[in-house]
């Protein structure tokens, strides 16, 4: 009685677990400002939905979740425009690099190594930084060892930085860069997203935080703006090229999501900036974990479909 | 003359007498429902096999659909990880295949290739892309089990109960399921029926499983206009969005 059928994906499932799958993400979208295409479309694959329906459906969930999320933030005034414009536009640049990237490790024939290990590097450095530095933060110890720890030295990076021209002010981040910082950084987080086949805003989270010093309350408002215009393109050119958006599907996951957004994006004003990175991390870590393992051991099966993450 | 006449009539009735009686003996499937629906709650069905064949014989019940190519990734180890080493093209492989049978194995013919089952079915497929030769026996093995995982592969040995009729005939019944994932499509049911390991008669009916109502609509609109059905998707997303944002609205603490 409550398993409906989804016409793309070909299969039929329970309403009442993709709800709840669609609220527990998208309370995840709404907390941290990440789209939760890294946690959703591994669910879903594993709820037996084909890779590809479940990406693609999940960009068309995520534009829900992520209109909610901006809305929300936005009504809270944690949007930058600016900086999510900038950022966007070195996104689509970024992404259509990553895309031809991929086809000519496709056609060398080692694409899925280069993927998988990106993505557990970047789930990795990403998720232990951000978890070690919040750590310190909450424990109110002296951080410079954390920021030892960083690849770019600050001082280095601020010189580098007041240097480049088109300095602008960004308001609501209440920081001031070149205009070609957050493109050069969205064009990078493009880049990867299109290797690993994701959103990318876990990775675009911690670099608004920590490249572009961003409040981090202003950082998941922006982040969410940013999502919302990727996922969009996304949706449609795989609804046009692909036919692999089940509409059903969405439809479930993003009532569910849209929901669960609201309720992290109010949830994400109470908890102070340490404990939601600290949170994120976690889940990272936790993501970078599970990747891990299925890349240890021996799979059941050694052979699978085409398609998704 | 008039004897000659005679004799030739008594053959005309003899045969007819005997075309008459033939199909009485001859064997028989059916398929209950021959036309299967994916409604908007389709979960999977039941579909019912009833046949009938000479006493004394074995029953092989073939359900298969079309032959498709498909391809697929092969895992392997790279660096002591597990990870995608390339693409492999399998031909010939059915879309859907049971075989059930009345017997507790699937019954084997003598001195000749037996035409169904998973061994059979394995010898068809031709599987290229990134393997030795020596591998393609092992990936044809692991593509059985893929497909078997789906419940869109199926080996059901014993599955047909068989029971004696009044008119002197054996017959069997069964019951398999379709997953919610069989593709629709024009399915064949084959009957075999084998004696002392041969081939006494053969017989197929068909099955039909097609997209009904809601699920039709949306597979057309996704498929036949694809740039609409894009931003229609996308379009409810935005609202449900905004409308969810509006919901919350009067609630939200600032």
């Amino acid at each position: 009685m409550w398993n409906l059928y989804l016409p793309v994906a070909g299969n039929s499932i329970n309403i009442l677990l993709l709800f709840g799958l669609g609220a527990g993400v998208g309370f995840l979208s709404g907390l941290f400002g990440v789209g939760g295409g890294f946690l959703m479309t591994p669910l879903l694959i594993m709820a037996g939905i084909p890779s590809t329906v479940a990406a693609a459906s999940d960009s068309n969930q995520i534009v829900a979740a992520s209109t909610s999320g901006t809305y929300a933030h936005y009504r809270m005034g944690n949007v930058d425009f600016k900086m999510g414009f900038l950022l966007l536009v070195g996104g689509v640049a970024g992404g259509t690099l990553g895309v031809q990237i991929i086809r000519v490790l496709r056609t060398l024939g080692n694409a899925d190594f280069v993927i998988k290990i990106t993505y557990v590097l970047m789930l990795g450095v990403v998720g232990f930084y951000m978890f070690l530095e919040s750590l310190q933060n909450l424990w109110k110890k002296d951080v410079v060892e954390a920021k030892r720890a960083e690849p770019r030295k600050p001082s280095t990076y601020a010189c580098l930085i007041q240097a480049l021209p088109w300095q602008m002010k960004f308001d609501k981040s209440g920081v001031t860069f070149s205009a070609l910082v957050p493109l050069f950084l969205g064009t990078l987080v493009g880049i990867l997203a299109a290797i690993m086949g994701v959103g990318g805003g876990f990775i675009m989270v911690p670099v608004m935080v920590y490249m572009l010093r961003m409040p981090m309350h202003v950082v998941v408002g922006t982040s969410l703006f940013q999502i919302l215009f990727t996922c969009i393109n996304v949706t449609v050119m795989q609804a046009i090229s692909n036919h692999t958006v089940d509409l059903v599907l969405a439809l479930i996951l993003l009532v569910g999501s849209t929901l669960g957004a609201q309720v992290g994006a109010k949830l994400s004003k109470r908890l102070k900036a340490d404990q939601l990175k600290i949170l994120l991390a976690s889940i990272v870590l936790v993501v970078m974990g599970q990747i891990l393992v299925s890349l240890i051991l021996t799979p059941n099966l050694l052979l699978g479909y085409k398609g998704g993450h | 003359m008039p004897m000659r006449k005679f004799a030739g009539l008594s053959l005309w009735v003899a045969a007819a007498l005997l075309m008459l009686a033939t199909p009485a003996w001859s064997a028989k499937i059916q398929v209950h429902p021959d036309r299967v629906e994916i409604g908007a709650f389709f979960q999977g069905t039941e579909v019912s096999l009833e046949g009938q064949m000479p006493l004394g014989c074995e029953a092989v019940v073939e359900v298969c659909g079309a032959e498709v190519n498909e391809t697929l990734l092969r895992k392997g180890r790279r660096a002591g990880l597990w990870m995608t080493v390339g693409e492999l093209e399998v031909q010939h492989a059915p879309n859907f295949y049971l075989v059930l049978s009345t017997t507790p194995r699937i019954p084997e013919l003598n001195g000749q290739d037996t035409p169904w089952g998973f061994p059979a079915l394995r010898s068809r497929l031709k599987i290229r892309g990134v393997l030795a030769d020596q591998e393609k026996d092992h990936f044809s093995l692991e593509f059985l089990k893929l497909k078997e995982s789906e419940g869109l592969y199926g080996n059901l040995p014993g599955a047909l109960k068989v029971r004696n009729s009044p008119e002197g005939q054996a017959v069997f019944q069964g019951v398999f399921r379709l997953p919610a994932k069989v593709p629709p499509a024009h399915y064949q049911v084959r009957l075999s029926v084998v004696k002392d390991g041969h081939i006494v008669e053969q017989k197929s009916g068909t099955m039909e499983v097609r997209l009904a109502g809601f699920p039709a609509l949306l597979t057309a609109l996704a498929y036949e206009h694809g740039a609409l059905y894009g931003i229609m998707a996308v379009a409810i997303a935005i609202a449900t969005g905004f409308l969810m944002g509006f919901l919350f609205k009067g609630k939200a603490g600032h």
